[in-house]
């Protein structure tokens, strides 16, 4: 197990390394350039040329990497252009709080989901199986930028349940209740799409496990019906489950981005599209690492984890 | 199975009562003023800023030697009490204000003001790593700074420059501290030292940046506790956080959001029209925009009125011309905007045999001072159809489209959106209407208008010192591009801004600077 | 050989097409997936209508008429905020979002997938690096490669496209590549390449084809996503480009006014989620109908015992054995009586067990001898209500199991038995035992789920089962997953498991079958060993009579869900009475002679959804006439515990 989690960590390493590399290619193929964002309207071609100096963006675009890379592998991922300040210090902040809300929603959406595929696939056809798969088809059907602007409207404007935005009140925050309170809705915005993936996905396989020879024999053995469901089919349905929520995690990271924006969560998803806006090439660059990294780090993890649950796969 | 979900939903009832019980937000306490900003400030270090959203925050934390009089762009005395201009309009003197300090504790004098320019011009003063400055230009024409005692500097300039007084009334003339800056190097921008009402207690990344009451404030202390601003940047959130109660103050309010708000009591609503012009660039170096009866007719066909009062929904006035009402002392009252007359613009566009051409225009999904451009570019789109011109739009994300743009249109569009802000009248069209600022030659004529007699009028008034020379000639000029008609003018925006019921004494200023020195809240 | 008349008239008689209804007709039978089929045909059709409908000019302003309520005169669903009609907006712009959806699908579809056929084909090297490089597009976060590739090649809804379908290619390309994995090797890949077709021939002719399913699955799957999608990169500012419309936009731009004007972002969110759910409801119809593991057409869940419904019973016309009780005169531990077992499938039931009686004595091992789909097994799991169900029904007949009708206990009373007093032994123990428990923790289950004991103590029995069964090691061996042990060692575990609970009665379901010769002489060897030293009885299912004769005291031989010889194995094995025993009889290697298979028995056994009328073997027998084929046969008890289903049985003359 020890070699193959080490093996897969160097495998990651060219895929970040090639990703390093695509990135700076489409943000050079980008039209404008940070000198241009920064200066806006006063963007002579003039002054564009000794911000440019200024930013050492006059140099070829091969130097320019080679310096980026040779920096980074020294832990020194640049300052940011339209930041003013360590691309380290802003990721490292603002993964902070993408970990958070999205490792929050991704919890929910593997309860949330398995238990709704689970019942629904015992509870097939019934009144139980019908609300449940509506719902989720419901959940996965609407934008989800949408579905939290109306509960924006609805919890906190009108009922004032809930704060509109942020991640921490601005005064008497601070506190584990007040980030709760903060991660109530975007978390479930967020969750609403995966849920129903991995819900519907949890159905189905329960499903098809339950047909399993397998099942038939625990049940010859005498087993009772809940421990035949929630031990055996449960287990390995789970099996078939999680590479999906591996792959899930990706678009929670991705649709972080919609849910950062409505809910002004201060997390990297944001930060990115305001960084390629801004042609901020050194924090797209050590973002999309690192949100790249986690992606890669938790499908290992995932893939550990279904290894762990079934002895078949080959570590 | 079914207590398992019973479960989960207790567990759900549960925490949602558990917050309601909480209550959204613990109430702000009332010296406190929250802002909403549209965006993170990109650093607080005023050399080094270039977004109004920025400036909004400086403004209150830093003074400079001169500032824009209350309700106007005109300069007054803020660090300098006073000040004398060489004959020659080269040498600026000015005397200081004595016994001011800075939040540090370090005193604000002569050496502070030498040391703050050289730091941004003098690519060898020690801290001018602590760049880069984008807007050092404004002072481009500075030669030399002379300490003359501890309370006088002088200002040497390479050549006369009529805007140099208002260019530091701008916020990159605002005063940091030079020990400040010494101790903190590059992260300066991140921990402030001015001489301003307010100084600086935290910044949040991405949450907040507070200051508070600088007790010791030369021009009398504030009357908040302290300032909150928090960068919102999607204007739905920020009217929703303004209705919920996160905030107080907003400004750029979207013009829907506008009206609704008008009508409630606990809002207050203000505007104040700007030094700012939203207009088409026209491209007259090929096309059917060469000819000046097509681009007539395009300002003649173009619905001004439809557009401010429906697109922008009054937060915006129909602009005459080149120069915004907002420049009062420049700006030529007897100059009125073109009609909208559909038959004259159809006619006109007939007699240059212009009829059914396509013409490409360049739009925009936002930017600094581009209002609704996306909205704004269809309803221009539909107005042009009417007189018989067949518009093509092709949209572009902000940076792409000044890269676009600002090169010249020549060869891929025949019209363009713009807008400008700017601190003096002379800005806009010594940058943008000059034969000399036609894009090769470093300026931002895009659409290649050029014009000898504007040319001069613009030189000479840029060198003139007297203030009423300078407002004659910035007329004349106006009446020629009026009608030569090198750009399509169409609005100049009123800014807006909401606050709640409990905020008092605020007031929004021409200069799209956000002052809350004399603001409190009940 | 056959009889070529009977075989003709075989041939003549119209097949009932396949098990399985039309793909058509399983997808018509789906009401959710007819619902979705049938808006999304809506949408779809006023989209292509939409040019000649009577409707105002999308993109005309009219901005004194700005946020008009829906239902206003002239505008049906009001106007936006410069004044256009929403409705005519509403129908342009879904039909562009369509537009978009699909050919952003194909799009990637057809990228992906060729990226994965060719990855999956080639494999080694090429494999590597096409999907190193899908693997590196996966870990870009999705939404910023579209916001990258918009914000590169400008905005607007091509670009959009190009966008969101580069950003699906890595799903097709994983997907088919899996399937192409699959297929890759299989034989008749294989003969083509002999054959000495190109790469591009074999890839086009005989992979595409065959994994094109996947691709329609996915598609489907995806559709409704892109178009979700688009709508996210409109959000952002960067869908399509004004005046034109599209949903996404649509909602983009209502989304602005939506303290103001609530209509102008819920009517095309709405569509939206009318348009994306009716997808995603068709969708999953067709993935039901093309995926080949739910052919079946009921991807049901089965119950935890088959459901009985003995109600048809007395209407049913077929003919009860006159004798159900021929035994040996032991004490009977269990005794069926006209065990009746169906499947319905799609509009056919199939009979898989048409009344069937026997008994099993104590410590009595009695043979169920039959070919595939003789109904054997499914008798043998119909006794304690382990045939799956759905589809399967227990619709007549009693299972007396020490005098009590198991029928009619309750499911946890039910639950006691199996196990309990009567336990299991499968088939290829491989698919039977659970992939992801050891052995020992499976014991330990069995042995829990009737005795309470410490899981400690649980664990020491299940290895002292182990060591019963003759596995070496059994202290480590228990520790083993199933995947870990050989074939004969997973058949030891299976039938420790059927003796965690000393039960009185084993029931194997052809336990040796998977196993090679010497590895089944070892397990029956085992089970003989067993019965007589714990006085088990036994029910041994079998298709093998050279297994038959090793281990049972008497034999019942299955045809089309019927006994149709029944005796003790000497009566059997040495006067088959029936044409058919005979004929399987004769199907046993002998020693020095080349294996022959049960499928020597020319033609093939009726299909139990369209029995015969008479004898359900009359069209493979060559003894057979006329009075064969006209009615029901009865059991005939030729005495001593001999009868057997034949109008002509073989007397001593055949023997």
């Amino acid at each position: 197990m020890h070699v193959y989690i080490l093996r897969r960590l160097v495998l990651m390493v060219p895929v970040l390394f090639g990703l390093t590399v695509i990135v700076f290619l489409i943000m050079s193929l980008i039209p404008g350039d940070p000198a241009l964002a920064i200066l806006g309207s006063y963007a002579t071609p003039e002054n564009v040329a000794k911000l440019r100096a200024d930013l050492g963006l006059d140099k070829s675009l091969i130097s320019q990497y080679w310096i980026w890379l040779t920096h980074m592998l020294h832990g020194d991922f640049g300052r940011s252009y339209s930041l003013n300040r360590p691309v380290l210090d802003e990721i490292l902040e603002r993964f902070g709080a993408t970990l958070i809300l999205a490792g929050t929603s991704l919890v929910l959406c593997t309860i949330l989901g398995l238990l709704t595929g689970v019942v629904s696939a015992v509870r097939q056809y019934g009144w139980a199986d019908k609300t449940l798969t509506f719902v989720v088809l419901i959940g996965i059907s609407v934008p989800s930028f949408w579905l939290g602007l109306m509960m924006m409207l609805l919890f906190a404007v009108n009922l004032r349940w809930l704060p509109v935005s942020g991640m921490y009140a601005i005064y008497g925050g601070g506190d584990l209740p007040d980030l709760l309170r903060h991660l109530v809705m975007p978390s479930i915005t967020l969750a609403v799409v995966a849920t129903g993936v991995i819900a519907r996905l949890t159905r189905s396989n329960m499903l098809e496990v339950l047909r399993q020879d397998y099942i038939r024999t625990a049940r010859a053995k005498g087993l009772d019906e809940r421990r035949v469901i929630y031990r055996h089919a449960f287990k390995a349905a789970l099996v078939n489950v999680i590479p999906v929520i591996g792959v899930q995690a990706g678009f929670v990271l991705g649709g972080a981005v919609y849910i950062e924006t409505v809910f002004q969560w201060p997390g990297i998803g944001r930060m990115l599209v305001t960084a390629i806006a801004t042609r901020d090439i050194l924090l797209v660059q050590g973002g999309v690492v690192i949100v790249a990294a986690s992606y890669v780090l938790f499908n290992l993890f995932a893939d550990v984890l279904q290894h762990l649950i079934d002895p078949r796969v080959k570590a | 199975m079914k207590s398992l979900f019973k479960g989960a939903l207790i567990a759900a009832a549960l925490t949602v009562s558990a917050f309601s019980a909480g209550q959204a937000e613990a109430q702000t306490p009332p010296g406190v003023l929250l802002v909403g900003q549209i965006a993170e400030p990109k650093s607080l270090d005023p050399a080094a800023d270039t977004a109004v959203n920025d400036f909004r925050i400086l403004v209150n934390m830093y003074d400079g030697l001169v500032r824009y009089k209350d309700g106007t762009l005109e300069v007054e005395p803020d660090l300098a009490t006073s000040w004398t201009i060489s004959d020659d309009g080269k040498v600026y003197t000015f005397k200081l204000r004595d016994g001011v300090t800075f939040h540090d504790g370090t005193p604000f004098n002569a050496e502070a003001v030498k040391y703050n320019f050289d730091r941004m011009l003098d690519e060898k003063h020690p801290e001018h790593d602590t760049g880069p400055f984008p807007l050092a230009f404004f002072f481009s024409t500075v030669d030399k700074i002379d300490v003359l005692d501890d309370l006088t500097v002088k200002f040497t300039l390479k050549e006369p420059y009529a805007p140099f007084l208002s260019n530091l009334a701008y916020p990159t003339g605002l005063i940091v501290s030079p020990a400040a800056v010494q101790k903190y190097g590059k992260d300066f921008g991140r921990h402030p030292v001015g001489t301003g009402p307010f100084k600086f207690e935290e910044w949040d990344s991405n949450a907040k940046v507070v200051v508070s009451r600088n007790d010791d404030y030369w021009d009398g202390a504030p009357k908040l506790d302290a300032v909150v601003f928090r960068p919102i940047t999607d204007a739905n959130t920020r009217v929703a956080e303004l209705m919920a109660g996160g905030i107080d103050l907003m400004v750029e309010v979207p013009p829907d959001s506008l009206t609704n708000l008008a009508g409630d009591d606990n809002f207050q609503v203000y505007q104040q029209a700007g030094p700012h012009l939203w207009f088409l660039i026209l491209n007259m170096k090929e096309g059917p925009f060469k000819d000046k009866r097509v681009r007539q007719a395009v300002n003649y066909a173009i619905n001004k009125k439809a557009l401010v009062d429906n697109v922008l929904q009054g937060t915006a006035e129909v602009a005459a011309g080149p120069t915004p009402p907002a420049f009062a002392w420049a700006y030529d009252k007897s100059l009125d905007p073109y009609p909208y007359d559909v038959e004259k613009a159809k006619q006109l566009i007939r007699d240059a045999g212009a009829t059914g051409k396509e013409v490409t225009f360049y739009v925009t999904e936002g930017g600094s001072g581009m209002l609704d451009p996306i909205p704004m570019g269809a309803a221009i789109q539909a107005d042009l159809a009417k007189v018989g011109l067949k518009v093509k739009i092709e949209t572009y994300e902000w940076n792409t489209f000044l890269g676009k743009v600002n090169p010249g249109l020549a060869g891929k569009a025949d019209m363009a959106e713009m807008a400008w802000m700017t601190n003096d009248p002379d800005t806009l069209p010594y940058l943008a209407l000059r034969t000399d600022a036609w894009p090769d030659k470093g300026g931002f004529n895009s659409g290649y208008y050029s014009n000898p007699k504007v040319d001069e009028l613009l030189e000479k008034a840029r060198t003139s010192t007297d203030q009423n020379e300078r407002a004659k000639l910035y007329r004349e000029m106006q009446q020629i591009v009026h009608d030569d008609a090198p750009w399509a003018f169409i609005a100049n925006w009123k800014q807006n801004a909401v606050s709640s019921s409990a905020v008092k004494g605020f007031k929004l200023q021409p200069s799209f600077f956000l002052l809350l020195k004399d603001v409190s809240k009940d | 050989m056959s009889n070529p008349a009977a075989t003709a008239k075989m041939a003549a008689k119209p097949r009932k097409s396949s098990a399985r209804p039309s793909a058509f007709k399983l997808l018509a039978r789906n009401h959710l997936a007819l619902l979705g089929a049938v808006i999304l045909a809506g949408v779809i059709i006023v989209a292509l209508i939409t040019p000649w409908l009577p409707l105002t000019d999308p993109d005309a302003t009219d901005p004194a008429n700005r946020l008009l309520r829906p239902l206003t005169d002239g505008h049906f669903l009001g106007t936006d905020h410069l004044g256009r009609d929403l409705l005519s907006r509403l129908l342009w712009g879904t039909r562009v979002s369509l537009a978009v959806g699909i050919s952003a699908s194909l799009f990637a579809a057809v990228f992906g997938s060729a990226i994965g056929i060719i990855s999956g084909y080639f494999g080694g090297r090429t494999d590597n690096v096409l999907m190193r490089g899908i693997d590196m597009v996966m870990a870009f976060p999705y939404i910023l490669l579209a916001l990258a590739i918009v914000a590169a090649l400008g905005p607007g809804l091509m670009n959009a496209l190009y966008a969101i379908a580069v950003v699906n290619i890595p799903f097709f390309a994983r997907n088919i590549r899996g399937v192409t994995v699959g297929i890759a090797h299989r034989e008749f890949v294989d003969a083509a390449r002999l054959s000495g077709k190109g790469h591009i021939r074999i890839l086009l002719s005989e992979i595409l084809p065959n994994v094109m399913p996947v691709i329609v699955i996915t598609m489907s799957t995806t559709v409704g996503w892109m178009i979700l999608e688009t709508a996210g990169l409109s959000f952002l500012g960067l869908g399509a480009q004004p005046p034109q419309a599209d949903l996404g936009s649509m909602l983009g731009e209502g989304r602005k006014l939506i303290t103001t004007a609530l209509h102008l972002s819920a009517i095309p969110g709405g569509m939206i989620f009318l348009l994306v759910m009716s997808i995603n409801l068709l969708g999953d119809g067709i993935r039901d109908v093309l995926d080949p593991r739910l052919k079946s057409g009921a991807l049901a869940r089965p119950a935890p015992v088959t459901r009985i419904d003995r109600s048809k019973t007395m209407t049913n016309g077929n003919v009860t054995d006159a004798n159900p009780n021929i035994n040996s005169g032991r004490d009977p531990i269990l005794s069926v009586e006209d065990l009746r077992t169906e499947f319905v499938l799609g509009d056919d039931v199939y009979k898989a067990v048409g009344g069937v009686s026997f008994s099993v004595g104590r410590n009595e091992c009695v043979g169920l001898v039959g070919e595939s789909g003789s109904g054997k097994s499914v008798t043998a799991l119909s006794l304690l209500g382990l045939v799956a169900s759905p589809p399967g029904t227990i619709v007549g007949g009693r299972v007396m199991l020490e005098g009590r009708d198991v029928f009619d206990m309750r499911e946890s009373e039910i639950r006691a038995i199996r196990g309990g007093r009567a336990a299991y032994v499968f088939q290829d123990p491989l698919s039977t035992l659970h992939p992801l428990f050891s052995v020992g923790d499976q014991l330990v289950e069995a042995i829990r789920a009737h005795n309470r004991v410490s899981y400690k103590d649980a664990w020491a029995k299940a290895v002292s089962l182990l060591r019963m069964v003759r596995i070496p090691n059994p202290e480590q061996r228990a520790d083993s997953y199933p995947h870990q042990l050989s074939g004969g060692m997973r058949q030891r575990v299976g039938i420790a498991m059927a003796l965690a609970n000393e039960p009185e009665l084993i029931i194997a379901d052809e336990p040796t079958t998977a196993l090679d010769v010497t590895v089944q002489a070892q397990i029956l060897k085992l089970m003989n060993n067993l019965r007589t030293e714990h006085g088990t009885s036994v029910l041994f299912i079998t298709h093998d009579f050279g297994v038959v004769s090793e281990i049972c005291d008497r034999v019942a031989v299955m045809y089309a869900g019927q006994i149709v010889e029944m005796g003790t194995t000497q009566q059997v094995l040495q006067q088959p009475a029936h044409p058919y025993t005979k004929r399987l009889i004769d199907c046993v290697p002998r020693l020095g002679e080349a294996k022959r298979d049960v499928a020597a028995i020319p033609g093939l056994p009726p299909a139990v959804n369209n029995l015969p009328a008479g004898c359900a073997f009359a069209e493979r027998c060559d003894r057979a006439d006329d009075t064969c084929r006209a009615g029901a046969v009865a059991l005939d008890d030729l005495g001593a515990g001999h009868a057997v289903r034949c109008l002509k049985p073989m007397g001593g003359e055949d023997a």
